[in-house]
């Protein structure tokens, strides 16, 4: 059920982002680093949903601050001519990848296991 | 089962806020990188000067808003005094004349393109614009430039530089005037008829009882003429 509504979803966003009018180009990059914050939130939801410790609090929390917080980074480092918005790449992606994994897990063990039942039963 | 259907329900809002994220950055991305460079150097360049154009309309956009403004300043300090009136109209004439408003009226519209043998030159549009003065065009606009006094019409590579403003084919050159004069430029052995028939350029004339053309963006500047009396 949670996979059918993000899949509905997504279907969504990309009709209504593409009929969304462009931003100006100065914060796009403030965006990029807001969505990749957003896209390591949901990878890590859907990572704690698996694990049983799903919190509702702790998730959205997480979505607006991680993005708020890689938004003000960005712009300090822009302030500092320094790219501070790499790191912030940096920590999301590795923690997208380990969420990833975690997943992978689940769905390999949860797979292997019914196919062991199914030759069981045989 | 309700706790699912919250915990469905926030990640379908949040799949549905990322993918509107990113379709619109990718949408901006496109239509602000369009030759793709992984040089680094190069990407700062052109943010740089993504940046600069950027705040360059929103400066034309203040000036514009400025100069309405000043219309409005006028048209209230002037409207009590019939003295003022005078020299108000005055200006306004002058305005018109010079190319500071836009102005309308009946006249031609030529639309001159680049083929596939041969590009459209600096001089082609001279020349055309030359021959549109001489049949009598009072203003004179390409690609939305309008023609004025100190106007220069450059060569710049493949594109042709007016105003200071890059310019490239297909060029329209939008005068007013009386239509029937200046329709004659396609007479045969003119020069538009030059273009067509021995460089195989696109052109196209047509006359037109609306015709508006903006006015001169720039600034007129005269630093060294001074009147003689």
């Amino acid at each position: 059920m949670i996979i059918f509504s993000m899949i509905i979803a997504c279907i969504l966003g990309v009709i209504v982002g593409l009929n969304a009018p462009i931003i100006s180009y100065t914060y796009s990059s403030y965006l990029a680093i807001a969505i990749i914050a957003a896209l390591d939130t949901v990878f890590g939801g859907i990572a704690s949903v698996i694990n049983k410790k799903f919190d509702m609090k702790i998730f959205i929390s997480g979505f607006f601050g991680n993005g708020i917080l890689a938004i003000l980074l960005t712009v300090l480092g822009e302030k500092l001519n320094i790219d501070i918005y790499l790191a912030a790449i940096v920590v999301f992606v590795g923690r997208m990848f380990l969420n990833l994994g975690i997943i992978r897990r689940y769905y390999v063990e949860k797979w292997t296991e019914n196919l062991k039942n199914k030759t069981n039963k045989n | 089962m309700t706790n699912k259907k919250t915990i469905s329900l926030v990640f379908g809002i949040m799949c549905f806020a990322l993918t509107v994220g990113i379709c619109i950055q990718a949408k901006t991305v496109k239509k602000s990188s369009l030759v793709v460079s992984q040089n680094y150097e190069e990407n700062n360049l052109r943010a740089e000067v993504l940046k600069y154009k950027e705040r360059y309309d929103n400066l034309l956009k203040e000036t514009e808003r400025i100069e309405n403004e000043l219309q409005l300043e006028i048209e209230k300090a002037t409207s009590n005094n019939s003295e003022l009136e005078e020299a108000k109209n005055q200006i306004n004439d002058g305005n018109k004349i010079i190319g500071l408003t836009e102005v309308s009226g009946s006249g031609v519209v030529i639309r001159v393109e680049d083929s596939d043998i041969d590009l459209v030159h600096d001089i082609d549009i001279l020349k055309i614009v030359n021959e549109l003065k001489n049949a009598g065009a009072e203003a004179i606009s390409i690609n939305e430039q309008r023609i004025i006094l100190t106007t220069p019409i450059i060569c710049g590579g493949n594109i042709i530089t007016i105003n200071g403003e890059k310019i490239g084919s297909p060029f329209e050159i939008k005068a007013i005037g009386l239509p029937e004069t200046l329709a004659n430029l396609s007479r045969p052995g003119g020069v538009l008829n030059n273009l067509e028939d021995e460089r195989k350029i696109k052109v196209s004339i047509k006359k037109s009882n609306d015709i508006t053309i903006p006015k001169y963006s720039g600034v007129l500047n005269f630093k060294y003429l001074s009147s003689t009396n």
